[in-house]
């Protein structure tokens, strides 16, 4: 028996942890409340197919359900909910890419054009997400993803601080960073986001 | 509602249950035990170390200048200063694996750690219990060297200088003295620097800096405690070296 969409909207994502644990099916609350935000983030810092990134979302989530007890209620949700699927895709695309510390993944043009559509038709139309993306998958991850993080899933410091594991300060730190890095690389790459 | 319904009837099918909250709460409690024991273990470990640091007598050592670092290398509890690395680094992962262990910098955790460390082990030492623990060490492990065993053996060096034992009579201008290989000595001392707090009367352990004129003689140029800072209680307390 699923749960209504009215009943899952009335409830907070604590209310949804703690009746998912004494009923599996309020679990299917929390699937449908994060769905579309995480399978965004998944494609956003991996370069991963549409179904490649579903099937990561639900690995994700047979972990989330493992984990359910370990859930801190001082944290918020979607931050442990982004650090599990954050560590799945990381994990996943390191596994099929032989990634290695420091690489970067390239993509075409192309492929950042469909990824974008896919992820959102509204920003995809502006072609500046299209080379933000570009630019973005030319970075090293630990760049990509506080860029990500902060600039398009539009997270706190302390959020990011959760859901990477790392002190707020170092994630300040990383963003300056990884604006610098983002900005020689669109330069390298010779993009202006002035003059689209 | 497709997919939500597919998770559902996955974990449904499989039968995958949540691991339970027990689980999570002693695996956190474990990592805090490990962080409470390394620190204590750490402290303990700082506390020796400044037990050998206070046996190393550093008045005496500013005279020395030839032999300073020998002495003071000599008496360093080495295998102290391991453990206390060990544990505080031990320490420092703990936390750091700890639910919010990752708010924390690195050189935070050290601090924290550290400064832990040394409070508790500064305490343990005031109170003595750095030198009870040693002698516990020394007692009952074999292979353990004790900080008094190499400081005994450092100050039973006549011809390099270095004397030390038990008065057993005293006077004006020179002392007789039995030192921890049994062996009697007349000291010469008149023109010899006494420490202030030392009382030259039988039964107190002192160690001289002089040089030998003969098979049982020897001409002090210093005198001083045993035991340094803590004359009083290391000299007069128990039947062993300290």
């Amino acid at each position: 028996m699923l749960i209504s969409k009215e009943i899952c909207k009335e409830l907070s994502d604590d209310e949804i942890v703690r009746k998912a644990i004494a009923q599996v099916d309020y679990f299917s609350c929390l699937y449908d409340r994060y769905e579309h935000k995480l399978l965004r983030y998944i494609k956003r810092i991996s370069a991963v197919s549409n179904e490649e990134a579903q099937d990561i979302l639900q690995d994700s989530f047979i972990k989330i359900w493992r984990n359910l007890n370990a859930f801190d209620h001082h944290l918020k949700l979607s931050s442990w909910l982004y650090r599990i699927v954050h560590n799945e895709t990381v994990s996943h695309w390191r596994r099929n890419t032989a990634y290695q510390k420091g690489q970067t993944v390239r993509i075409s043009k192309k492929m950042a054009e469909s990824i974008s559509f896919e992820l959102d038709p509204e920003e995809s139309e502006d072609a500046k997400f299209v080379l933000t993306h570009q630019v973005l998958d030319l970075l090293p991850l630990k760049y990509k993803e506080v860029l990500v993080l902060k600039f398009l899933e539009k997270m706190s410091y302390e959020e990011i601080s959760d859901v990477l594991k790392i002190p707020e300060g170092t994630v300040a730190t990383r963003i300056n960073r990884a604006k610098k890095a983002f900005a020689k690389m669109a330069k390298k790459q010779k993009i202006s986001f002035d003059a689209t | 509602m497709g997919n939500s319904k597919k998770i559902i009837e996955t974990i449904k099918e499989q039968e995958i249950k949540p691991i339970p909250r027990w689980r999570f709460t002693a695996g956190n409690a474990l990592i805090w035990l490990a962080f409470v024991l390394s620190v204590i273990l750490g402290a303990i470990s700082f506390s020796i170390i400044l037990f050998a640091i206070q046996q190393t007598d550093f008045n005496i050592l500013s005279h020395l200048a030839h032999s300073r670092l020998e002495m003071f290398l000599g008496l360093l509890p080495f295998i102290w200063i391991i453990f206390l690395l060990f544990f505080l680094v031990f320490a420092i992962f703990s936390i750091k694996y700890s639910r919010k262990g990752y708010k924390f910098t690195t050189s935070r955790l050290v601090g924290i750690s550290t400064a832990i460390s040394i409070l508790l082990g500064t305490m343990f030492f005031i109170s003595g219990g750095a030198q009870q623990l040693e002698n516990i060490f020394a007692t009952n492990v074999l292979s353990y060297e004790s900080i008094q065993d190499r400081k005994v053996k450092i100050w039973s060096n006549p011809q390099e200088g270095y004397l030390s034992g038990i008065i057993q009579r005293a006077d004006e201008e020179s002392i007789q003295l039995i030192d921890f290989q049994n062996k009697a000595w007349k000291i010469i001392y008149k023109d010899a620097f006494v420490a202030p707090i030392l009382l030259l009367e039988e039964g107190e352990k002192i160690k001289i800096v002089g040089t030998t004129t003969g098979k049982k003689t020897f001409i002090a140029k210093e005198i001083r405690p045993w035991g340094g800072m803590n004359r009083g209680k290391n000299q007069r307390r128990g039947s062993s070296k300290d």
